[in-house]
Parts: C-alpha cells; sequence; structure tokens
C-alpha cells in the first residue's frame, strides 16, 4: 500500500489551522536530551513530553483537555521547533515561548507555573521555599514541588531550575540525569 | 456521551492508523489522478464534523464512508472535458444524500456490476462479507467489485 505523503499531512494540517479546526497542533522533534513531543493549545505551548512518557496517553489527554480535533505540524510549529533546538543545542541562549497552562487546574499550582515561567531565567536558580514565597504563599513549598513535578510544559516552563534547599538537585519529570544536563547547559552547576 | 461510550480518540491518531489504506480506498473510488485531493477534501470534512460524533466506536469505516462521499462530489462537481452519456438526471441534485449520488454514479452499469459497488463502497463491507451476500469466494467478491470500478471508471472518462 502506497504510505500517505507527509505533503498531504502537512496541507490537511495547515488547512485545519486555517479554518479553526484544530483544537491542537503536536509535532515530534529529535533533541540533544532525547525525542520530545510538544503540543501547541490556543495560546501557546500546553504540553511537552520526554520520550519516555507513550505517546498514546499523552496525545489522549490532549484530546481530553484541549478537544479531540488534535493534528500534527511540523510547519505550523516551525517557530517553536527552532527556538526549542537551537536552545537544547546551545545555539540560543533564552527559550521564550508563549505557554498555555490550561492543563494545570489548581490555582497556586497554576500561579506557581506562571512564577517560574516569568521570573527565573537562564544560569539563575530557585529552591521550592523561594517560588512558593514568590508565588504569594510562603508557606506551601510542597505545593510548589507538586506543581513542579506536574508540570506539563518542561523545559518552556523551568522547572529544573527549581532545587531543595536541603542540597542537592533534587528530583526531575523527566529524569534527575536530564536536570544535570539542562542546568549544565545553562551554566548553572 | 453515554458513560461505556468510547471519548474519541486524538483525530490524528486515526488518521496516522488509516491513512495509508483511506488512500488506496480514495484511489478506488476517485481514480489515482484525484485520490490525493479527495482524500485531503475527506480529512477535512471529518475534522469539521468530528466534534458532533456522538461516540469513538466504527471510527474507521466512518471515515470510508466520508472518504466515497468526498469522491463522488468531486466527481460531480468537476467539469467534464468531453459530453459523456450522462447518468440519468434522478436524484441528482444539490440536496440528494451520499447514497442517492452514489446510485446515479454507478447507474450506467447493470444491476450485476452494481450490488458488488453497493456492497463495497455503501456498505462498506470486507471482501468476506461481500461473498457471503454475493454467495461467492471472497476471491470472486474482490474480482467482481475490482472490475465494476474498472467498468465504472472507464465509462466516465470515456
Amino acid at each position: 500500500m502506497t504510505p500517505l505523503p507527509d505533503s498531504l499531512l502537512e496541507a490537511v494540517a495547515s488547512a485545519a489551522v486555517r479554518e479553526g479546526l484544530a483544537d491542537a497542533v503536536f509535532t515530534r522533534l529529535n533533541t540533544p536530551i532525547g525525542k520530545l513531543l510538544v503540543v501547541q493549545g490556543p495560546e501557546g505551548i500546553a504540553r511537552i513530553g520526554f520520550e519516555e512518557e507513550p505517546e498514546d496517553a499523552l496525545l489522549a489527554g490532549v484530546a481530553a483537555e484541549l478537544g479531540p480535533r488534535v493534528v500534527a505540524s511540523d510547519r505550523e510549529l516551525a517557530a517553536a521547533r527552532d527556538a526549542i533546538s537551537s536552545y537544547l543545542e546551545g545555539d540560543a541562549s533564552v527559550l521564550d515561548l508563549p505557554v498555555d497552562l490550561r492543563f494545570v487546574h489548581a490555582p497556586f499550582r497554576r500561579a506557581v507555573l506562571e512564577t517560574l515561567h516569568d521570573t527565573v531565567r537562564r544560569g539563575e536558580v530557585v529552591t521550592y521555599g523561594k517560588l512558593a514565597e514568590r508565588s504569594g504563599n510562603p508557606r506551601a513549598f510542597r505545593a510548589a514541588a507538586t506543581a513542579c513535578a506536574r508540570n506539563p510544559v518542561p523545559l518552556v516552563v523551568p522547572c529544573h531550575r527549581v532545587l531543595p534547599s536541603t542540597g542537592g538537585i533534587g528530583n526531575y519529570g523527566g529524569g534527575v540525569a536530564r536536570k544535570r544536563v539542562l542546568l549544565e547547559l545553562e551554566g548553572a552547576l | 456521551m453515554t458513560a461505556n461510550a468510547p471519548a474519541l480518540p486524538p483525530f490524528w491518531s486515526l488518521v496516522e492508523a488509516h491513512g495509508d489504506e483511506l488512500l488506496a480506498h480514495a484511489r478506488r473510488v476517485a481514480g489515482p489522478e484525484h485520490a490525493e485531493d479527495v482524500l485531503q477534501d475527506a480529512f477535512l470534512r471529518a475534522l469539521r464534523a468530528y466534534p458532533r460524533l456522538r461516540h469513538g466506536e466504527h471510527l474507521r469505516a466512518w471515515l470510508y464512508r466520508v472518504t466515497t462521499t468526498a469522491a463522488i462530489d468531486a466527481h460531480r462537481s468537476r467539469p467534464r472535458e468531453r459530453p459523456v452519456a450522462e447518468p440519468p438526471e434522478v436524484g441528482v441534485s444539490d440536496d440528494v444524500d451520499a447514497d442517492g449520488a452514489f446510485e446515479a454514479l454507478i447507474a450506467p452499469l447493470p444491476e450485476a456490476a452494481r450490488e458488488p459497488l453497493r456492497l463495497r463502497f455503501v456498505e462498506d463491507l470486507d471482501y468476506d462479507h461481500i461473498a457471503g451476500r454475493l454467495g461467492c469466494t471472497p476471491q470472486a467478491a474482490r474480482q467482481r467489485v475490482s472490475t465494476a470500478v474498472r467498468t465504472l471508471r472507464e465509462r466516465h472518462a470515456a
């Protein structure tokens, strides 16, 4: 059977985006830290999955949260692809992409991720306690840690820059090895 | 959506799972030169309708039907380069449903060719089931559908 040409798939996805028929657009990307699946929602990047996360489950979650009209397009997400690749390959110093945090339902966790996205730059690190304080509740460091652990958009919302006050580099949703690579890339370690 | 009905899967997982066979289907019903345009149109029609589906069952068969309908509409809207023996005008109007349009499309053929085409493209049966309905072997059913498609295409290209 003749496989479906990529050009046809791209044409369908582009037309879908143009006509407002796409609830979400995703792309698969090879990077120095492994394959990533990047999902764009209505307002920005809504979900990034590392290669260990099963794609079917991730996309089913996207359909449930954003709507079932999920399409794939490298072309529609070209800017995000370039930005993420350049950042992880060390060619760009900042990764500045709009985020769509509608996967995060709890208001405080959302506030934590917004604060992290807006205030902790490359090369900087912050403790969970400090992040909780900046987000409006100094005592909620556990909630801040939960927010980071469940961050739907790692890299773009830089939860790898959050460290425990007790020392060490702590945990990371994408694995501690990746956290270390990212912090070294940014010169924070 | 009822509690037991499966949720709608991400649309693109259907495209990736069934796209190749749908392209083959589009080639059969629309001809190789129009297959990609027809399938692209079919995917966009399916996307428009997708959120209104009540459950996530029989989606493959549904995509086959959408593709068949897109092929029929493309055929009807295509300007004819040369005069051809027109199928009867009965049922060929803008508000006709897809099956009516399909009947008009296959009207020039003898009934012995029309029946396998209906079973394949309207009822969307596989060749085992078509064989059961026609009382022949699956191989013979495949042959009859294929011959009827070829005859139909020759009629319309004539």
